[in-house]
């Protein structure tokens, strides 16, 4: 019989491996990464363009420009496409992201030939038909009119407007009239200009062999079309922190937001305010969802989070109470907040925190296409397989006081937005 | 290919394990064969409330995350109408930190005054999240209120009312426990970086000394068929009116479960399939538009949902929504299109042999179903469906007296 009193003893994690993805310039220059693994017969195509928000000349043309890629080429309906994609069991997809545009293959390695020629097509002559364009507004602006019933969504809008700015690319808003003024001209404009070498990385994962990275060489040499590269608009931001309430009477719930401008992966803090956001609500056993959760009851869910884009970042504290605790619920994270900047975490907790941290980077080194993820997002961002050392690095050796100066620095009350959605604020 | 080997435990507790190197994790699945559909009417919700209570400690672990999270993994669950299932993906050296703590709870939970009553506050804040002040929130509640009148598919996992969850009792979790927490009503997987004689040695020390329980009956009342369509108008605060039909149609268990399936991919599932394709892209009727199977163990339902692009009623949308039915009804499909069908879910199925989550959870419940087996078996039971048996399952499901309508309706007071 076990002894069950005792815990198995608990070895820690210090492999973390990212394998060094290869890289090869197709015939027009293009970088192209190969992350060659994995046992079953797919793989995943990614050709990524830096076209996202700060690339736009109008609001919401990056993501109308993506979404219709798919609907219609010089050669192929959209009807064609989706049908002959997935009569090869292909997925094809373009995923939102706020900075780039990618177009997402995944096939199963026997049809690649097959998909390759549309797209192509994809690629290099999409036709943005008017008709699927109206018919992307019409969609959006009634997902939008659903969206905004709900407190959670408009917390969120709010509390980036504000931190970023309505102008700013990582602080607009979509509204019905934003949709509106959409033109298929806009469209043309925006794939023309970055649609283009000088602003594409492409992605290759799964179990490939050279005869496929030369024929998608070949196919995408052709496809992706010369041009320069594109400089972003991020305009400077001086904001100043302010509380914000919303009134929505008959919601059910509160929702709550609080956050600050952060910064991106390249900041020297970067490593240690990675964990400090785990310590804070990063993990089921985090501050926040012990005290709000955990001990009071008062949500399902509460988390906080590090949003690092290219050139900015941003951190948030995010929950829905119950309409009774709102006003409890917040004097308890500015009291966690507060306990953050002011005590050294134990080293129980801390070793906990980092245990989990650890864990939870090897699960996402975990399988071909996850590990391929977090090289596209490094490599996008102008880092390399060596960054997952040094925030490992970090993970493991920071102290308890360095964790409390992080705190002091980012943490402060002054510093924080917060927006309220609720009926009784 | 998904190798795996399974044994019983002398108290009842069935194991597979599925050992996959490519992994640096292990996936730990714990299925209980227990479910809302367990529940009684006057006290819904209990199993999903039980299931959190699963990780407020046990006799030896004051906090189940707490160990867990300094092992570097990560756990989480789900209760459904069938099931309960708890899971932990851990780094594999630390897998028996895992097994220590499944087999504690499974042995003997702690049953805290105080982690009930916190619990039960949490899982009515996820009532109020996940339903009811979520535009669409209840429409579950609704459907399946509609198409259930004896089945206990009627009330949705979270619950019928929030009272009931209130209501609970601490005699109520504690029976519930003793009834349904034991080994032998119980499926334990292993997947990932660990050999099957590591696994099996690990799993008998942690498990092998558990006493079972009673195996519980199961005695359900079925849902005679339905005899004529019913309809219903609900009026809410929402933005866009909304369409929703549901047709009863086979359960997880019937052979002919996997036509009804092809039959939902063939009218919803992707950009080529016909719904989306006619109602959407080409006639613009409607801005969105789901059709899928529930895929619960008793016989289920055929879902079809949509909403109306401006300008159209639901009448509308409802009216091209049956001649679609009716096409598929009187016309066989393709062969093309059936191979594309065919196509599509063996690829499908390839790319969820990649996570190892998957394949714990999918072991598990094939077992539940009857076989681990059935993971290899599944691209060839879609393989050998034929065009007609197609055309024959939309028969029979597509009839007015199979169907439960509901109108959605933005209400007119806050229109």
């Amino acid at each position: 019989m076990p002894d069950r009193s005792q815990a198995p003893l608990i070895k820690g994690i210090d492999q973390l491996k990212l394998p060094e993805p290869q890289k090869i310039l197709l015939g027009n220059g293009v970088p192209m990464y190969i992350l060659s693994m994995g046992r079953q017969e797919v793989c995943k195509l990614e050709i990524v363009f830096r076209a996202g928000r700060p690339y736009e000349h109008k609001q919401l043309v990056a993501r109308a420009t993506s979404a219709l890629l798919r609907e219609g080429t010089a050669h192929y309906t959209g009807r064609v496409i989706a049908e002959e994609m997935d009569y090869h069991g292909c997925s094809l997809k373009t995923p939102f992201n706020i900075d780039v545009t990618t177009i997402t293959l995944y096939v199963v390695n026997k049809h690649l030939d097959k998909v390759l020629p549309m797209l192509a097509e994809v690629i290099s002559a999409p036709s943005f038909p008017e008709k699927e364009l109206r018919s992307f507004i019409q969609r959006n602006q009634q997902r939008l009119q659903i969206d905004l019933s709900k407190s959670d969504v408009l917390a969120y809008r709010k509390i980036t407007e504000l931190i970023f700015g309505e102008q700013h690319p990582y602080g607009y808003n979509s509204f019905a009239e934003t949709y509106s003024l959409l033109q298929q001209e806009d469209l043309f404009q925006h794939f023309r200009r970055l649609h283009t070498s000088g602003n594409a990385v492409v992605f290759l994962s799964g179990k490939v062999d050279q005869d496929m990275i030369r024929r998608i060489d070949d196919t995408l040499s052709n496809a992706i079309k010369e041009g320069p590269t594109a400089e972003p608009w991020v305009p400077e931001i001086n904001a100043q922190p302010q509380r914000l309430n919303i009134s929505q009477k008959d919601s059910l719930q509160t929702a709550v937001r609080i956050g600050r401008r952060l910064f991106n992966r390249h900041h020297p803090d970067y490593a240690g305010g990675y964990v400090l956001n785990n310590l804070l609500g990063g993990y089921f056993g985090s501050r926040l969802m012990t005290n709000i959760r955990e001990r009071h009851g008062y949500t399902y869910n509460i988390y906080s989070l590090v949003d690092p884009m290219v050139y900015d970042g941003g951190l948030y504290i995010g929950t829905e109470v119950s309409n009774e605790a709102v006003e409890d619920t917040l004097r308890q994270i500015h009291i966690e907040l507060d306990r953050m900047r002011t005590e050294l975490v134990s080293e129980e907790e801390l070793e906990m925190v980092r245990n989990y941290t650890m864990g939870y980077l090897l699960s996402l080194l975990d399988g071909v296409f996850s590990m391929a993820e977090v090289i596209k997002t490094l490599y996008l961002d102008g880092l390399s397989v060596s960054f997952i050392d040094q925030l490992s690095e970090v993970i493991r050796n920071i102290s308890a006081e360095e964790l409390r100066e992080l705190a002091q620095r980012y943490l402060r009350r002054e510093d924080l937005w917060e927006v309220v959605v609720g009926p009784n604020v | 290919m998904v190798n795996y080997s399974k044994f019983v435990l002398d108290n009842g507790l069935r194991v597979v394990i599925h050992p996959d190197d490519s992994t640096p994790m292990v996936a730990v699945n714990i299925l209980y064969n227990v479910g809302a559909r367990d529940e009684s009417p006057d006290k819904t919700g209990l199993a999903h409330l039980f299931e959190h209570l699963m990780f407020g400690g046990s006799e030896n672990i004051e906090d189940f995350d707490d160990p867990i999270q300094r092992a570097g993994g990560e756990n989480n669950a789900f209760t459904n109408n069938d099931i309960t299932n708890f899971y932990d993906i851990i780094p594999a050296q630390n897998l028996e930190v895992a097994l220590w703590l499944e087999s504690d709870r499974m042995l003997s939970l702690s049953f805290d005054e105080q982690v009930l009553d916190v619990q039960r506050k949490v899982v009515i804040e996820e009532f109020k999240e996940s339903c009811l002040n979520q535009p669409y929130g209840d429409v579950w509640h609704h459907i399946a209120d509609m198409a259930y009148k004896v089945h206990p598919y009627q009330w949705p996992t979270i619950g019928k009312v929030p009272k009931h969850v209130e209501d609970a009792t601490m005699d109520d979790v504690k029976d519930f426990y003793r009834k349904f927490y034991n080994p032998n009503n119980a499926i334990l997987t292993l997947a990932g970086n660990v050999s099957v004689e590591k696994g099996r040695e690990l799993v008998e020390k942690w498990f092998g000394d558990i006493p079972p329980g009673i195996t519980p009956t199961r005695t359900l009342p079925q849902e005679p068929p339905q005899k004529k369509l019913q309809q219903r108008i609900n009026q809410a605060k929402v933005p866009v009116d909304a369409l929703y039909l549901a047709f009863h149609s086979p359960g997880r268990s019937e052979a002919d479960f996997y036509v009804s399936d092809l039959l939902s991919d063939i009218l919803g599932n992707g950009s080529s399939a016909r719904l989306y394709r006619k109602l959407l892209k080409e006639q613009q009727i409607v801005n969105q538009i789901d059709c899928y199977v529930t895929g619960s163990m008793d016989p289920g339902l055929f879902i079809i949902e949509a909403r109306p692009a401006e300008g159209h009623t639901l009448e509308e949308v409802e009216k091209l929504i049956w001649a679609e039915l009716e096409l598929i009804r009187n016309e066989l499909v393709s062969e093309r299109e059936l191979q594309k069908l065919k196509n599509k879910i063996e690829s499908t199925l390839l790319f969820s042999e990649m996570s190892v989550l998957n394949k714990a959870m999918n072991l598990a419940f094939f077992e539940l179903l009857g076989d681990a087996g059935i993971i290899n078996e599944e691209a060839q039971m879609y393989h050998r469906i034929s065009r007609e048996e197609v055309r024959d399952m939309a028969r029979k499901i597509f009839t007015p007296e199979n169907c439960n309508e509901l109108y959605y309706k933005v209400s007119q007071a806050t229109a």
